[in-house]
């Protein structure tokens, strides 16, 4: 991938603050002590080996886990932009609104292409026809999907290439604008041809949301990611630029995990 | 490590070679073990040929011989007979309802006179009641021989007075009566003995009273009166033409019958003699076979005597019509009551039409041919589109199925209008809102109702259910409701609302299952996108869910269809196709169904009989729609699935 990631402002105020943030299943702990800021002009990448608790971290972020009877926060706390997220005042649709999500395994509605992509504003309440193909068309070009399925808009979206429904997923979370974007391993079932056209997209749409990406694959998370953060057991054990975090780790956790050593 | 320490294994060779001596009588024991499965796997699959083919055997024979009993049935001049008697039938219809009219449109005038003169027999009987002791001793002591001396009977008497007078101030006179009116006949209780044989003049009066009212009101609507009284007698004649017709073809009929059994005795005597060694026997039988010849009946000559008497049949119509024609023309406009009104307005309405009929069946009469042969097509239809189930009628039996199909299909369609919604609704809140606990509260009691005995349901449907239709259907408020007042409380709603328990189970379990099976992606979309429970419910959910919660409701249906006990006990059984021009409320008709006429009668009919027969077509119908139904379910199921994917 050719466009170098772009050097971090500095200045920039952190978007997401996690502070000593402990998370659980029922009486399974998952999430320790967690402390990390994210600003909003970056691509942050999650990284570390399965089951370490990034999927829940991400899932913390827009509290879809609150769907889930079992999971709660031990204590800590997530502020997005200074509003502590499990505050009883935070309005938990609106949120997810703003906070949009991919996830790992491509999960578009049964329905049209359409319907696929304008779903978050139906349920938003909105119904003027017009509006809704002016979303539709410019969120499906943002994906860079716009080409491929604008003569079959109503055809239905299972029918797609596994490539083409992941944007398409994607095309469905911008089409709210949101403000942030968690993608849990986005690129995991796809083919190395449809990864590069989503990371080319993650870099395009790079200024207008902020990124924060979980990866099991260290060079996608070399070509777009600013900041890496490495989880190991439930614990961020080192966040960092990530040229630095793959070149010359802090700790040596981090160094045998990225050179595939750690066992 | 060594290798020359390791212990020496077998050539590879000889291990991939197989090994020919585990064989059992010769066949591979893999080979004996699949089939072993196989076979039991297609037991299912054989029981359901063999019911079929048992169906279709015992069923099959139902044509050829309702043609033959139809053919009889014609040939008897029955069929002749059935030409005006059926048209008839309405007359008994319209008169009963110009009855009602003459009652209805009496009754304000007549009516307080009459509750005067009832509450007045009411209060003479009470009084008796009260002093039964003394009068009957009283009346021993009259009847005795000798009869006892002249103050023994005064003391008797002296009680009695007594009696009757306290009896008769401590009775409750309704403000129907005046203050005069209850002194006077509160004095007349008091003197009651059995030695007047005369009624207490009050009674007397109050009867002439409401006499002369009744006269009154007659001579108002005397036109109605006349009317009614004339119509109601106009077809006297022609009855007693038709029942001296219709004596003469039952008369045929048997005959023929009693000609035909003893032929058929005949062959099978004949055909046990063929098969029998001994010549003895043999000898015997055919001697038997022999003997049973009935008399040639002449069939031919006994309907040309029926036929014959035409001319005299289409007078009588002609006369019976003429004066129906004339009785309709001469009812009033105004009956007072629109109670009377209404009934006079039915009578109206109902009259021209069975005229017309009248007239059509006396030109039927000439067509009609006593040699038409009966085709089969017409007995399948008789079958399929009869509108009549009569069995062992002294007249002629018909086997036609649609009373019974629509009230199994009317009684499955309430079922599972009612059940669908409750299911679906206790599956979604089950799958998607309950906590833990309620869920293992909810499914194992929902699914324990499977468990409930259909008959136990019955019971319920009878001594709670139906009591509960009743009340409701007599609240003021509630009467918008079309059909309320009900009349009967077994009926199809109350063998509905049953059903519809029984479905909920069915129903709900398989869209529990459906509910289940989304994926947990499309949940997760949702929710992500913003959307709300219920719009992640009703958005994503529902509509994945759908076709799983089609079949559900389908194979509800299905088992409703096949349900038996509940609506033997619970329909109504009455066979006859509900009355649909009552709008809505005819649910609250009884009917019979499918299942119910087999439950109720095979029992009692003779194996082989045309009417054993008729209930196994029943039977071979019902095997198909519940076919139908289930095959309709795996389709929607299938259909849905493949659009999915
Ligand atoms: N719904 C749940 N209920 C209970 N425990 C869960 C649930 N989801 C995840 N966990 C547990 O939480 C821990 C962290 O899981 P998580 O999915 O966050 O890991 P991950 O880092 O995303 O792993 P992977 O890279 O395999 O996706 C695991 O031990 C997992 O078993
Ligand atoms: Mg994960």
């Amino acid at each position: 991938m050719p466009s170098a990631p772009v050097p971090a402002s500095v200045s920039a105020e952190p978007l997401i603050q996690v502070e000593k943030f402990n998370y659980a299943y029922g009486d399974h702990q998952v999430l320790f002590d967690l402390d990390l800021n994210m600003r909003s002009t970056d691509v942050t990448a999650l990284i570390g080996p399965s089951g370490c608790g990034k999927s829940t971290l991400l899932r913390a972020i827009n509290r879809i886990n609150d769907l889930v009877d079992s999971a709660r926060v031990v204590s800590g706390r997530i502020r997005v932009d200074g509003v502590d997220l499990y505050a009883p005042e935070v309005d938990v649709i609106s949120l997810r609104r703003n906070v949009g999500m991919v996830f790992q395994k491509y999960n578009p509605f049964p329905r049209s292409i359409f319907e696929n992509a304008v779903y978050g504003l139906r349920v938003a309440g909105i119904k003027n026809r017009h509006d809704l193909e002016e979303a539709a068309e410019r969120s499906l070009r943002s994906a860079a999907l716009w080409d491929e399925v604008k003569d079959r808009l109503h055809e239905m979206a299972t029918g797609l290439s596994g490539g083409q429904q992941q944007r398409l997923c994607i095309a469905r979370a911008i089409a709210l604008r949101p403000r942030i974007l968690l993608m849990d391993e986005p690129c995991a079932a796809l083919d190395p041809i449809a990864t590069a056209r989503i990371e080319e997209l993650i870099l395009q749409l790079r200024h207008e949301y902020t990124f924060i990406i979980v990866t099991h694959n260290m060079e996608q998370a070399r070509r777009i990611a600013d900041r890496t953060a490495f989880f190991y057991k439930g614990r961020l054990v080192e966040e960092q630029d990530t040229m630095k975090l793959f070149t010359a780790p802090d700790d040596p956790l981090t160094e045998s995990y990225v050179t595939g050593r750690l066992t | 490590m060594d290798s020359s320490d390791l212990p020496r294994r077998p050539e590879l060779r000889n291990l991939i070679i197989r090994n020919r001596k585990r064989t059992i009588l010769g066949f591979d024991p893999q080979q004996i073990i699949k089939y072993f499965f196989g076979a039991n796997a297609s037991t299912a699959v054989i029981v359901l040929v063999l019911i079929m083919i048992f169906l279709v055997r015992e069923g099959v024979d139902f044509l050829p011989t309702n043609r033959h009993e139809l053919q009889t049935y014609r040939q008897a001049g029955l069929e002749f007979c059935d030409l005006v008697d059926r048209p008839l039938r309405e007359h008994q219809t319209l008169s009963s309802s110009l009855r009602q009219c003459v009652s209805a449109a009496l009754e304000p005038i007549v009516k307080d006179a009459r509750e005067r003169r009832n509450a007045a027999f009411l209060l003479k009987t009470q009084a008796e009641e009260k002093a039964a002791r003394q009068r009957e001793a009283l009346e021993n002591a009259l009847e005795r021989e000798p009869p006892p001396a002249e103050d023994q009977l005064a003391a008797l008497r002296k009680d009695l007075q007594t009696a009757a007078a306290a009896a008769s101030q401590a009775l409750i006179y309704p403000s129907l009566f005046t203050a005069e009116e209850t002194a006077l006949f509160k004095a007349q209780l008091a003197a009651l003995s059995p030695e007047l044989t005369d009624l207490p003049p009050f009674i007397q009066a109050l009867s002439a009273e409401f006499m002369t009212q009744d006269r009154a009101a007659r001579e108002k609507y005397a036109d109605l009166v006349t009317a009614q009284e004339e119509f109601d007698e106009a077809p006297d004649d022609l009855h007693e033409l038709v029942d001296e017709l219709k004596e003469q073809a039952l008369g045929a009929k048997q005959s023929v019958e009693e000609s035909h059994a003893l032929a058929v005795n005949r062959q099978q005597l004949l055909e046990a003699a063929e098969t029998t060694a001994d010549p003895d026997e043999k000898a015997s039988l055919i001697k038997e076979a022999e003997a049973s010849v009935g008399e040639e009946v002449d069939l031919t000559a006994l309907t040309k005597e029926l036929t014959a008497r035409t001319g005299e049949l289409q007078t009588q119509i002609a006369a019976y019509v003429e004066s129906a024609e004339k009785a309709a023309a001469s009812l009033p406009d105004d009956v007072g009551t629109p109670d009377a009104a209404a009934l006079l307005q039915k009578a109206k309405k109902g009259l021209p039409a069975h005229v017309q009929d009248m007239r059509e069946a006396a030109t039927a009469l000439e067509s009609w041919r006593v040699d038409k042969p009966v085709s089969m097509l017409r007995v399948i239809g008789a079958f399929f589109f009869g509108t009549e189930w009569i069995t062992n009628s002294s007249w002629q039996d018909f086997f036609g199925f649609v009373p019974l199909l629509t009230g199994s299909v009317v009684i499955a369609l309430i079922a599972v209008f009612i059940a669908t919604p409750i299911s679906v609704i206790a599956a979604i809140y089950t799958n998607q809102f309950a906590t833990d606990r309620e869920k293992e509260l909810i499914k194992p009691v929902i699914e324990f109702i499977q468990a409930i005995p259909s008959v136990v349901l019955g019971f319920i449907g009878i001594s709670l259910v139906g009591d509960l239709i009743k009340e409701f259907s007599e609240v003021s408020w509630l009467q918008w409701i079309p059909g309320f007042p009900i009349q009967e409380r077994l009926n199809m709603f109350n063998a509905g609302c049953l059903l519809a328990f029984m479905a909920v189970p069915t129903m709900f379990s398989l869209s529990e299952d459906a509910l289940n099976n989304v994926p947990r992606g499309y949940i997760d979309a949702s929710d992500a996108l913003g959307a709300t429970k219920l719009q992640t419910v009703f958005r994503v959910i529902v509509p994945a869910g759908i076709s799983g919660i089609l079949s559900a409701v389908l194979l509800g249906l299905g088992r409703v269809i096949g349900e038996t006990m509940v609506v033997l006990l619970v329909a109504g059984n009455r066979i006859a196709i509900p009355d649909f021009s009552a709008g809505p409320g005819v649910v609250f008709q009884p009917a019979h169904t499918l299942t119910g006429i087999i439950a109720q009668e095979l029992g009692e009919v003779s194996r082989g009989s045309s009417h054993w027969q008729a209930l196994f077509m029943v039977g071979i119908v019902l095997f198909t729609i519940s076919l139908l139904v289930n095959w309709c379910a795996r389709a929607v199921a299938r259909r849905f699935e493949s659009q999915k994917a």
